[in-house]
């Protein structure tokens, strides 16, 4: 029996054109300056053409990507191999490729490329002095007219993600109704793990590509499920795991004190300038403990401020009982909360499903009605448009500043409405860009369990905090990096069954990925109990490569040296496989982890196992700034961090030990130059000049500054080497003038 | 192997072309990067990305010379985004048999070799990052 790939042809098409003009622009790029990234990124972009074709399988392009990968391998070992030739035929491959793949997208056979294919091989035995291996292609069913039999006698067993999330379609009641973790409800963005994986997220394709490989009737599979009791490490069960998964680091929270009504009035304060903003604030809070069922007045009314004498009446279904609704309005500046009573739930239209046993499912189908999918580039495109209104808005207040005095007050009071809406709208874009990372991880299990079959390894893969959410562009971006950790972990990191038994271990390896949250960040660990990495070996690749000295090896610590593996080329796997071991995958891991704004870290002990923290940001990395002017030069202040600013004659302020004290509050702060403090060349000032109070260590700071510029919000970039190693620096930006501004971190700044 | 040819004044001095990036002209002012080492002329914006500058002439150790700086080599370090900033660039020649450099030893000079009857020293980009670091590097 062969799989139906069908749905993932659109995603093979877009993707393995986009690798193939890539493979074409490197070429030339590469012919015309010689630079070796240019090498490592067309052996990605071939590998990855391989890949895919392979998985869908399109045997004629996994072929010819094979070879055309091998010859620019060749030329990675050695440059000085490169000639007009040998470039003319890699065009003339890249470019049949890209003919096949547009074959394919017409729903035509790719044609054999018999005789470039010959030129490959016989430039590749040349070089290398052996000839070409042979590719591995999945048999699969991609080009067919219409859905045959198979497809749709399938039964819904198949364990396979994807699969199983579409097969509500089937008649046959879907696994996944029945395994739904209790966490998956509170996606309402996607309620479905891995429900669409079909066409979503980029790089699907090639991860079922791997998936697909060897495939197998879904009927013996669904007998290895049922002959295997272990729940939740069940690695062929690939739901289960995710659900097992969830439901192990889920809190008993869902078992907690029962739904119930409460009537609360509030009464804001009379001499309170912004009622609407407090209102919201209050409706905001409350929303976040249980479910609001009435509101008066209504929400709109309340954000307007009209709010007659100050009353607000809400009734609110939660679990969190009377005390929780009291200390969530606690610190709501000028609310009082006038009474928080038990209401009796009315008689009114309770939903037939509530009556159900199985409150889960129940809400859980309740859920499922009210959401829908949405594209990621409409929510990109609402993410980029909500930007544009804030600028909008702040421009308005800018262009607000030259109205008379007695025009300004209801500008003003239009513009701060519309900034609270649209920070409001923008909070809500990016909660709704949050996805649970089971989106991708839910691939993951079927993935192991092929790898594992084609090594003749035997793994449990557990997965754990997979409801967890990140940023929906954050996620898209990591489901190739955490595949191929995870092949890494199979493939070089766990060791043969006999091994381990004679390493006293048990014969099953063990792959455990876990995603938690800390702060503001959220760190996925993957760790496997196999042979573990040898700094010693990776050194010695590296300088062997000619990427590193001897001396500066010498130097490294072992966890330096494990990071080694990141660079192009560096690989200690003994075989290289079509899976990896290439040393492709790990550089473009740490590539793309960085790129979102992350960092990578790997530790691991010989004979224990190796354990890779990918430590990510929830979003992507924005920052407010108060812009600040030293001498000629700008510096970017973190606004979190600003107390206040103020004026003053620098020459006139009380010293002590030579420090200046600006007067603040009740106290005195002490004063630091930052054109001192930066050792940036600055005029003397005299009479008044502005000071930004900030938050140090040791308590508050007042920096001396030539002109306060304003407030911006920037995309913060990660310091490159050696400007990392440069202390009260946090990061650098570029302005929208073009200017590239630096970040200071003034704690840091004061105790260097 | 093909090496860039370019000159701090008037000595010449030459990297793989492999090691080059490619060859910009300075912008019209650079972002100071503050308490940096003096010889870091500062960060330039090359297309989104941030490129910090080093003066070849003080990483070098060079006297002072009449003539401004007109270009930067863009090197191609992996992630490190690192230009040197030098007099002028000459073009793209095949260097070969590269001897013993005169004067001290340093891990950012290869060595010299004949190109065109007049000399030229070779860099090595390995050694130039390391002495980049090494500016940053307190104990220094």
């Amino acid at each position: 029996m062969t799989m139906d790939m069908s749905r993932y042809l659109g995603l093979f098409i877009s993707e393995a054109s986009e690798h193939l003009e890539a493979l074409s622009r490197d070429l030339v790029q590469l012919e015309r300056e010689g630079s070796s990234s240019a090498v490592d990124s067309m052996f990605r972009h071939a590998h990855s053409v391989k890949g895919m074709a392979s998985s869908m399988g399109f045997e004629p392009i996994a072929i010819l990507a094979h070879r055309v990968e091998d010859l620019v391998d060749a030329v990675r070992q050695d440059r000085s191999r490169l000639d007009r030739d040998l470039v003319d035929l890699l065009l003339s491959s890249a470019d049949a490729l890209l003919a096949q793949v547009r074959a394919v997208a017409d729903n035509k056979e790719p044609a054999e490329a018999t005789a470039l294919l010959q030129q490959l091989s016989a430039r590749v035995t040349t070089i290398t002095g052996h000839a070409p291996a042979t590719t591995r292609v999945a048999r699969v069913t991609v080009l067919k007219p219409a859905a045959t039999t198979d497809a749709a006698a399938e039964p819904p067993a198949n364990p396979e993600p994807a699969a199983a999330a579409k097969a509500p379609e089937a008649s046959a009641p879907a696994p996944d109704e029945t395994t739904r973790p209790p966490g998956a409800k509170s996606a309402p963005a996607d309620p479905r793990p891995g429900s669409s994986a079909g066409g979503l997220t980029s790089g699907a394709g090639a991860e079922a590509g791997a998936a697909a490989r060897e495939p197998r009737p879904a009927e013996s599979l669904a007998h290895d499920v049922a002959a295997r009791p272990a729940p939740g490490l069940e690695l062929s069960g690939g739901l289960q795991a995710a659900a097992g998964g969830a439901l192990a680091s889920k809190p008993e929270g869902e078992a907690r004190a029962p739904l119930q009504r409460w009537a609360v009035q509030l009464r804001i304060a009379p001499t309170c300038q912004v009622p609407g903003v407090r209102a919201f604030l209050v409706h905001k809070r409350l929303t976040t403990l249980g479910t609001l069922l009435d509101l008066r007045p209504a929400l709109e009314e309340l954000k307007a401020g009209r709010i007659p004498d100050g009353y607000i009446q809400v009734e609110l279904e939660t679990s969190v009982g009377d005390t929780g609704i009291h200390s969530a309005l606690r610190n709501v500046a000028e609310v009082e909360v006038v009474s928080v009573k038990a209401a009796v739930a009315a008689p009114a239209p309770a939903p037939p499903a509530a009556a159900a046993p199985d409150s889960a499912r129940a809400s859980a189908e309740a859920g499922g009605s009210r959401t829908v999918r949405v594209r990621t580039e409409l929510l990109d495109y609402f993410l980029d448009t909500v930007g544009e209104l804030m600028l909008a808005t702040a421009r308005l207040r800018e262009v607000g500043k030259v109205l008379p005095e007695n025009a300004r007050p209801e500008l003003e009071e239009g513009v701060y409405r519309l900034h609270t809406l649209v920070k409001d709208l923008h909070d809500k874009v990016m909660s709704a860009r949050m996805t649970p990372l089971s989106l991708i991880t839910d691939r993951l299990p079927r993935a192991a369990r092929d790898l594992a079959r084609r090594k003749e390894r035997e793994v449990d893969l557990v997965i754990t905090g997979a409801e967890i959410e990140l940023d929906r562009a954050i996620l898209d971006e990591l489901a190739d990096p955490l595949l191929h950790l995870l092949r890494n972990c199979i493939d070089h990191g766990l060791e043969a069954p006999e091994e381990r038994l004679a390493a006293k271990k048990g014969s099953r390896g063990r792959v455990l990925v876990a995603v938690r949250r800390a702060r503001d960040r959220v760190i996925v660990e993957i760790e496997d109990d196999g042979r573990g990495m040898d700094p010693a070996k990776l050194k010695a690749a590296a300088v062997t490569r000619g990427l590193l000295a001897p001396e500066a090896a010498a130097r490294l610590t072992d966890r330096e040296a494990f990071l080694l593996s990141c660079l192009p080329g560096v690989s200690t796997a003994k075989d290289v496989t079509d899976i990896s071991g290439r040393g492709v995958g790990m550089d473009a891991v740490k590539r793309v982890v960085e790129s979102v704004g992350g960092t990578l870290e790997i530790d691991s002990e010989r004979g224990r196992g190796t354990r890779f923290t990918l430590r990510l940001p929830l979003t992507v990395a924005v920052v407010h700034l108060l812009l600040v002017e030293v001498g000629d030069e700008v510096f970017g202040l973190p606004i979190a961090k600003v107390v206040g600013a103020t004026e003053a004659d620098g020459e006139t302020l009380s010293r002590s030990r030579e420090t200046a004290l600006l007067p603040h509050g009740n106290g005195l702060l002490p004063v630091h130059a930052l054109d001192a403090l930066l050792g940036v060349p600055a005029p003397v000032r005299r009479g008044l000049r502005p000071f930004v109070v900030m938050d140090g260590d040791s308590g508050k700071v007042a920096l001396a500054v030539d002109r306060l510029l304003g407030q911006e919000e920037v995309v913060l970039k990660p310091l490159s080497r050696p400007l990392d190693l440069l202390p009260g620096l946090s990061g650098v930006t570029i302005l929208g003038s073009g200017r590239p501004v630096f970040i200071l971190d003034v704690p840091r700044l004061l105790s260097a | 192997m093909r090496h860039v040819i370019f000159r701090v004044e008037k000595e010449r001095y030459g990297l793989p072309l492999s090691a080059v990036r490619e060859v910009v002209v300075p912008p019209a002012r650079f972002t100071l990067v503050p308490r940096a080492p003096p010889a870091i002329t500062g960060v330039m914006n090359l297309r989104g990305r941030v490129v910090t500058v080093v003066e070849l002439r003080q990483l070098l150790n060079l006297p002072e010379g009449p003539t401004p700086p007109a270009r930067v080599v863009l090197l191609d370090r992996g992630r490190r985004d690192l230009g040197l900033l030098v007099t002028d660039v000459d073009g793209i020649e095949a260097v070969e048999r590269i001897s013993t450099a005169p004067g001290r030893v340093t891990p950012a000079v290869r060595g010299v070799a004949r190109l065109g009857g007049l000399g030229v020293t070779v860099l090595e980009p390995e050694g130039l990052d390391a002495a980049v670091v090494a500016l940053f590097t307190p104990s220094k």
